[in-house]
């Protein structure tokens, strides 16, 4: 009887790590998003820096595609990855880059949806 | 005599070996490659989850804890070797005594198996895999991802003894035109008697069509039994998720000689809803309806009467895999009706076995 009393005390243990680590790690997340938030909203307002050798043409349109592929790449997140779980937090690139070849054998995701999807969670 | 019906399933595998090196060379010499030429390196990866789990069936409470880690080793451009086991016991409250009591610690491996990506339309799989009929038991079976805990009754059919297959599979998607993509698996499993890796003797193949702008999937999944009675086993599944709402349903219907049925369950996020939005969007209720019919065979993983049950539950999602879950459920059948509540924590978790890169 001990033993099992013994494993269900390691049981709800192992349940309080894992949610205290989510905890810490929700946290981590929304500092982290609050600071590319900010980052972003200050590089918004200030001057646009000069690139050198790209002319102000170039640059935009390289912007502009960015934001087109980064747009559809969170598109098709949603699109695939919903429609079996809810969709996760961004990862690390390389964790990402392992999880999304999981996912493309799994759920059977194309390869275009895959690599637009590995460009959007790894930005 | 698992000893030999171990030997069978190796040799059985072994007779797959020229003609899997076949497509292997033939799908490697496609003019259709890279498929995986980004550049950013896979790290090996811990993932996995857990879950506590109480439920009260007809009045008898279960303590149900599990854990299922998920190993994910990427080799080189092309390959992952990927491999899930499950840890879990029933702890159960004995008449005359105190606490909750179980038997031992569970321990299966329910898959092990190596993917060749062969070309953007083709994977090769092989070693043990679960058994790609339907949906539920490939794609939605991890308790993080179920959004009830409990299995639907039809989940036994086709899937094979331990829901897994030992043998090779061929599968992959692909962009059909702009609005659909289009997916497919093939497969063939060797008998095996070796518990707990034992699997049947049969091949089959699933096939599936994703409306990308509606986000609608429909397919179907067929499977012929090599052994005993031989016989046909098909099934339908469907997936909708309207773009425009927070709101998904899923269904599956499969049938065998040792029984049929379906379940609908269809999911919605509370967060359209005007008030305490922070809570809400992290709520989800759900549903599920399903009936089971017996068939003209019996079975032994199957329920041995018709049985009608209906489950209403609530999720909600503290952060990013992290969710607890209650429902209620009351089941209907000649043996007679059955109250079943649930309760649930679940987690999954991710652990990068190397160096993860910048975030």
């Amino acid at each position: 009887m001990k033993r099992r009393h013994v494993q269900l005390m390691c049981s709800l243990g192992l349940m309080a790590f894992f949610v205290g680590s989510a905890i810490a790690q929700d946290h981590n997340t929304a500092e982290k998003a609050s600071g590319t938030s900010a980052a972003s909203t200050a590089m918004a307002a200030s001057p646009r820096p000069v690139h050198d050798g790209a002319s102000p043409a170039s640059d935009a349109k390289a912007k502009t595609d960015e934001r087109i592929a980064r747009l559809e790449g969170e598109k098709r997140f949603r699109t695939n990855c919903g429609r079996c779980h809810q969709a996760p937090h961004k990862f690390p690139p390389r964790v990402m880059a392992t999880a999304i070849r999981h996912m493309r054998v799994r759920a059977m995701i194309t390869d275009e949806d895959m690599r637009l999807i590995l460009q959007y969670m790894t930005q | 005599m698992l000893a030999g019906g171990f030997a069978y399933a190796l040799a059985a595998i072994l007779r797959l070996v020229p003609g899997l090196v076949l497509a292997l060379f033939a799908a490697s010499l496609s003019t259709a490659q890279t498929p995986d030429d980004v550049d950013v390196k896979p790290v090996p990866l811990l993932t996995g989850s857990t879950g506590f789990i109480s439920d009260f069936t007809g009045g008898q409470p279960d303590l149900h804890p599990i854990i299922t880690p998920l190993v994910l080793v990427p080799i080189g451009q092309r390959w992952l070797f990927e491999t899930r086991a499950t840890f879990e016991t029933d702890m159960v409250q004995v008449p005359g005594r105190s606490g909750f009591h179980g038997g031992p610690v569970q321990k299966e491996v329910e898959y092990a198996q190596l993917d060749f990506i062969a070309n953007p339309y083709m994977t090769v799989t092989v070693g043990r895999f679960l058994t790609p009929f339907g949906i539920f038991n490939e794609r939605l079976y991890p308790v993080w991802i179920r959004n009830l805990q409990s299995d639907p009754l039809i989940l036994p059919i086709g899937v094979g003894p331990s829901n897994a297959s030992t043998g090779a599979m061929v599968r992959g998607g692909f962009r059909a035109n702009s609005q659909i993509n289009l997916n497919y698996a093939a497969y063939f499993s060797a008998l095996s008697t070796v518990s707990p890796v034992d699997s049947a003797r049969f091949a089959g193949g699933r096939a599936g069509i994703f409306v990308t702008k509606a986000r609608f999937e429909i397919g179907g999944s067929f499977q012929h039994l090599l052994q005993q009675e031989r016989s046909n086993l098909y099934g339908f599944h469907m997936i909708w998720q309207p773009p425009a709402l927070p709101f998904d349903v899923r269904a599956e219907y499969a049938h065998s000689k040792s029984g049929s049925g379906y379940w609908v369950e269809p999911a919605y996020k509370l967060s359209q809803l005007p008030f305490l939005q922070n809570e809400l969007r992290r709520t989800q209720i759900v549903a599920r309806y399903q009936q089971f019919f017996t068939g003209e065979l019996p079975s032994d993983i199957l329920l041995p009467v018709a049985t009608r049950e209906f489950e209403f539950g609530l999720n909600y999602y503290f952060v990013d895999g992290l969710k607890a879950s209650g429902n209620y459920g009351r089941q209907f059948s000649v043996d007679g009706n059955t109250n079943i509540w649930t309760m649930a924590l679940t987690y999954r978790f991710v652990f990068p076995l190397g160096h993860a890169g910048i975030q």
